[in-house]
């Protein structure tokens, strides 16, 4: 009876110590990354290697979805974070404020990286750089990211810009201002931006604002579809719907414009195809 | 004081139509803006105010508690979480729908809740109709948990949204629907005499010829059919079901007839002005159930300390 008890105890710490994660011993650079262009950041610099944890969202590059999940943006499992003991964790600012300060309480360091315009971006890949002893590979990013954009801009100045309207949410209507890195994307590309001036970086408009703007390319990524987006009342007006100028998901990836990350030059490309796309299909 | 007293009502009715009329014309639309967007939102913005207001001066007299509002009875929490339910699913366009369906199985079960033996009971009416509310606003906050990308669509049902972007279609059947709501006003306000009686009591009510436990069905049902239409279009916004036939009563006082009328007036006139704020005030516009709320609460204590 005593063998036997002492077998099952035996067999269940086996089990125990194997359900562990095989990486959980404490090392130098363990990186767990909360938010998803810090992600991109970091595998761009080719830093993959040394992410351990990260959240749901976190799915480019397509090899980045075999690491070990701690839990979803918004809803982060400490104790899983805390498992992989962590040299650093990668945060974000507004809704991760309350992990990062929970970890940091804990003793965890924790790297909160939040850019909010073009320039940011460039900075915030540099502070990685330098926080991950990467500093050359970062400035060489950033240097071929200043590059493309600063060709981009040459080859679009003397082209006309198209108002554009970017829908990021219906119910209540929602679009980006130009105090975001987005809206600035959008001007980079050679547009305009329809709602340059909105008082935050993404804010709720008035139907009647989009209306009256009359832009002339309209990208939706507020999951709505085109008959919908067509029978709205009022909007006959716009031309955009006139001329067939909406654009969706699978004209452009909102990731490329969305994220703060290394992609971003990809997204302006994609929008500097839309925009062509304007230019030589309406008078 | 009495000229005063019988020339408030008319007095009410001018200052309504003309907030309606700046609520129009503010800031000069052109004519597609005004009759395709700005009418639609005043057309909504008007149906949902009236229908708060009204149900809210009957729930308070039908379930003798002044606290008593269009909300208390779960519905709304219903067909919010309803209409949540489909616009996490991706479908946006069917959330009236959602609504509708979420406000009728919660009126079902908050019925079938309320009776004992076969018998009507207020209080379990109230009592159920918190649980049941309680229960489908876990359930919207498990969607807005679970759903983070989702978040700014149930804030803005949770705290008002006026600014529905109608489709042609979606237009249609929402003028139908707002004819269905003015005949529910209209039968509510036909049962307003039956409801000051049954105030009194129910063996009174029904020594008179009321029957009482048919009457408390058809308003149920009626009503709660009537807060399905507005908390799906609109979401739920609080105050104006809450405190406008108190206002109404600390202002005009008088039978059900009166002030359910008044409620009526006041009530989408208040809406219409709070709209307006909360679509002008600032460059964001802010959600409209915080705007009921800020201008509501210091009149009402204003008017509580005065009268």
């Amino acid at each position: 009876m005593r063998k036997l008890a002492i077998l099952m105890i035996t067999i269940l710490a086996l089990t125990i110590l194997a359900g562990c994660p095989s990486n959980s011993a404490p090392g130098k650079d363990r990186y767990v990354v909360l938010s998803p262009e810090v992600a991109e950041i970091l595998a761009s610099l080719g830093l993959e290697s040394r992410i351990v944890g990260l959240t749901t969202e976190c799915t480019y590059p397509t090899s980045l979805r075999m690491i070990h999940k701690v839990g979803a943006f918004g809803a982060v499992k400490l104790e899983d974070v805390l498992a992989l003991k962590p040299s650093i964790v990668f945060t974000t600012a507004l809704e991760q404020d309350g992990i990062a300060q929970d970890l940091s309480r804990l003793g965890i360091r924790v790297e909160s990286v939040y850019p909010k315009s073009v320039n940011d971006i460039f900075l915030e890949i540099e502070r990685i750089g330098r926080i991950t002893g990467s500093d050359d590979k970062a400035a060489e990013l950033t240097a071929s990211m200043k590059q493309s954009i600063h060709e981009i801009q040459i080859r679009n100045s003397s082209k006309i810009k198209p108002d554009v309207y970017l829908e990021i949410y219906r119910d209540p209507l929602m679009s980006v201002s130009d105090k975001s890195f987005v809206g600035e994307l959008i001007e980079i590309a050679g547009g305009n931006n329809v709602f340059d001036t909105l008082e935050r970086d993404y804010s709720r408009v008035n139907p009647e604002t989009v209306i009256a703007a009359k832009p002339d390319i309209m990208i939706c990524f507020s999951q709505d579809n085109l008959p919908n987006i067509l029978s709205r009342k009022g909007w006959q007006v716009i031309p955009a719907l006139q001329d067939s100028m909406i654009f969706f998901e699978d004209s452009i990836d909102p990731d490329l414009i969305q994220r703060a990350g290394p992609r971003i030059i990809e997204g302006i490309m994609a929008l500097e195809k839309i925009y062509e796309h304007w230019r030589t299909s309406t008078p | 004081m009495k000229t005063m007293q019988k020339a408030l009502p008319l007095f009410g009715i001018l200052i309504s139509l003309g907030i309606c009329v700046l609520y129009l014309i503010w800031d000069k639309p052109d004519m597609n803006i005004l009759w395709q967007v700005r009418f639609p939102r005043l057309l909504l913005t008007v149906i949902t105010g009236m229908s708060l207001a009204g149900i809210g001066s009957v729930y308070q007299l039908m379930l003798a508690n002044p606290l008593a509002e269009p909300y208390i009875l779960g519905i709304s929490s219903g067909a919010a979480f309803g209409s949540i339910l489909l616009a996490s699913l991706g479908l946006l366009v069917l959330m009236p729908l959602g609504g509708f369906i979420g406000a009728i199985l919660t009126m079902l079960l908050v019925w079938r809740l309320a009776q004992k033996h076969g018998i009507f009971d207020r209080s379990r009416l109230i009592i159920a109709g918190v649980i049941v509310g309680m229960f489908f606003s876990s359930g919207i906050s498990l969607l807005m948990y679970l759903n983070r990308e989702d978040t700014v669509l149930i804030l803005s049902t949770l705290m008002g949204n006026l600014g529905r972007i109608f489709s042609h279609s979606e237009w249609v059947l929402f003028q139908g629907l707002s004819i269905l709501a003015l005949a529910i006003l209209a039968w509510l306000f036909l049962k307003s005499r039956a409801l000051d009686i049954m105030s009194s009591s129910d063996h009174y009510a029904s020594s008179v010829g009321i029957d009482v436990h048919r009457t408390r069905i058809q308003i149920f049902v009626l009503s709660s059919i009537l807060i399905g239409i507005v908390v799906s279009y609109a979401g739920i916004i609080g105050f104006v079901g809450l405190i406008t036939p108190h206002i109404i009563r600390l202002l005009i006082p008088g039978t059900q007839k009166k002030v359910f009328l008044s409620s009526l007036v006041f009530g989408a006139s208040f809406l219409v002005l709070a709209d307006f704020v909360a679509k002008s005030i600032t460059v964001i516009e802010l959600p409209v159930g915080v705007v009921t709320s800020a201008i509501g609460c210091p009149f009402f204590i204003w008017l509580l300390l005065k009268k």
